[in-house]
């Protein structure tokens, strides 16, 4: 007699504590088996994209670090700004778009840093979690120095950035740079030589080439399953385009892949920081814009690679000092629907490492 | 077998190596603060309260009225009234709502004056919402209403 069994419907969420945010997902379960996950989002709505539509170009970069993904503020601001400086045909001199640089790096390190402390609680690694944020401690100082705040910054300005580095911030920049390698070379003594945590990530949640591409799957995620695309490289901003670096690609899609991602990108952009301070250029750091700035009637598109992924902002301006619509085409969210494909078939147990993996924050997600 | 034992000294060897880092961290220099009996030293460039501090040379503020930063406040959190005309015109009202604020630190760049200014205080919390609302008197004086860290955890007061 064939045992009769039906499917289980379970909740996880909004208030999960392994939910990064107030996610829910809607798991249902074949016994151990997950059968199909639906992510329901919208509990962290703040409608940044209305507010941007009262507020001025300036008013909005105060906006962006907040309403949008809150650990990459200042990569909200440079997507922002990015289209904002396209369409008004606004000069950014060399020497702030080396600062740029150099800060969009440090927020990269940053954003992984706070994702890798957090997956390794996920997993039950507490350790990872206490030493990464002690180098994200000093990274935070390293912005306070410059731009007088630790999580939003309010540091790009249309036309350039607010203040020059202060005296000897680059000495310090570079000491931290001599010395987080070896701190990395740590995390890969903590978790990638570890039995435990390679049991539960390597080969879990697999996300093939041709669904991370269908599903949109942007950063990351999609250089983890094999796409050798990142925007730093394809379509050049700030000073990304003079600077030679490299960019990370596994081909095998799993939650293993993912970190390995990660942890090179976060070499890659300590050599992306030692080249662009070695290389900061003397002059203005600020074009002369006026506070109200108009922009002329059009629209524009502009992409920049913030730590997520692939940062989208779409702006329409209708000739006033406000943008007429503003749409964020944020990475989380493309990322976050991937996750169906990747847990199809998976026991419950992976739900939370394979949700860990992706890297979301749930006002990128909601805006 | 030999498979069994490679796998063993693979395990045991890849938890050792994550245990020495932690000894390691163990015996290196401390890394935290006891946060309300030491403080930590903030930046000069620290985003932290508001105060428009009274100048000795003029024995008042350096404000010209010119209602740039109440414009250019994307929180709308600062209010400005005045009086009288020309040279005689006078501050009646500056209230900063600093549980509005988000400091962002745009009023302190408009400011023609230097009149607004970050203050190096973080410590702003208080159990009173209406003691959020900064009057001029508060902000003359450049404090925080209420330092409070000592009163949270019970340390004695030095």
């Amino acid at each position: 007699m064939a045992l009769r069994t039906e499917e289980l419907m379970l909740n996880m969420g909004p208030q999960h504590p392994s939910t990064h945010g107030v996610l829910r997902l809607v798991v249902t379960l074949d016994g151990e088996n997950i059968v199909e996950v639906l992510p329901d989002i919208g509990y962290l709505h703040s409608s940044v994209e209305k507010m941007m539509e009262y507020r001025t170009y300036l008013q909005n970069v105060a906006l962006t670090d907040r309403g949008m993904d809150y650990l990459t503020a200042m990569a909200n601001e440079e997507g922002y700004l990015l289209a904002v400086e396209r369409l008004g045909g606004i000069a950014v001199p060399p020497r702030a778009r080396w600062l740029r640089t150099i800060m969009l790096e440090f927020q990269r390190l940053s954003s992984h840093l706070v994702w890798l402390g957090t997956w390794g609680i996920d997993l039950g690694a507490t350790t990872v979690f206490l030493y990464c944020f002690r180098e994200r401690e000093r990274i935070l100082d390293l912005f306070e120095q410059v731009t007088g705040g630790r999580l939003h910054h309010v540091y790009f300005r249309p036309g350039g950035v607010y203040e020059d580095l202060p005296a000897g911030w680059t000495d310090r920049a570079l000491a931290f740079c001599d010395e987080f390698p070896g701190r990395l070379q740590e995390y890969h003594d903590l978790l990638t030589g570890n039995p435990i945590f390679l049991a539960r990530v390597q080969g879990v949640g697999v996300l093939p080439r041709q669904s991370a591409i269908d599903m949109g799957a942007c950063g990351p995620v999609a250089r983890a399953s094999g796409i050798n695309f990142d925007v730093r490289k394809v379509f050049p901003y700030e000073a990304y385009g003079e600077i030679d670096f490299d960019v990370p690609v596994y081909e095998a899609g799993d939650c293993f892949s993912r970190y390995m991602v990660r942890m090179d990108e976060m070499r890659q952009s300590v050599r992306i920081i030692r080249m662009a301070i070695e290389r900061l250029p003397a002059g203005e750091i600020r074009s002369k814009v006026q506070v109200n700035v108009k922009l002329p009637r059009g629209e524009v598109y502009s992409r920049s690679e913030s730590p997520r992924g692939d940062l989208g902002v779409y702006l329409v301006s209708d000739g006033k000092d406000m943008p007429y619509r503003v749409k964020i085409r944020a990475p989380s969210f493309a990322n976050l629907f991937a996750l169906t494909e990747m847990m199809r078939g998976w026991k419950v147990a992976d739900v939370i490492a394979i949700l860990g993996s992706v890297d979301i924050v749930l006002s990128d997600v909601d805006r | 077998m030999a498979d069994i034992a490679t796998r063993a000294w693979d395990a045991v060897a890849g938890l050792a190596t994550g245990l020495g880092v932690t000894i390691k961290a163990m015996v290196d220099r401390k890394n935290t603060v006891k946060y309300p009996i030491e403080k930590v030293n903030v930046s000069p460039r620290w985003h932290g309260l508001l105060a428009l501090p009274v100048d000795p040379t003029i024995g008042n503020d350096l404000c010209i009225i010119c209602f740039q930063c109440e414009r250019v406040c994307p929180s709308r959190c600062i209010h400005i009234e005045a009086t009288g005309r020309a040279k005689d015109r006078v501050l009646t009202r500056f209230d900063i709502e600093m549980d509005k604020c988000q400091y962002c630190g745009l009023c302190v760049e408009v400011c023609p004056t230097e009149a607004i200014v970050f203050i190096p205080h973080y410590e702003a919390s208080t159990f009173n919402r209406g003691n959020l609302l900064y009057d001029l008197d508060d902000l003359h004086r450049a404090a925080p209403k209420e330092p409070i860290a000592h009163g949270v955890v019970g340390v004695k007061r030095r």
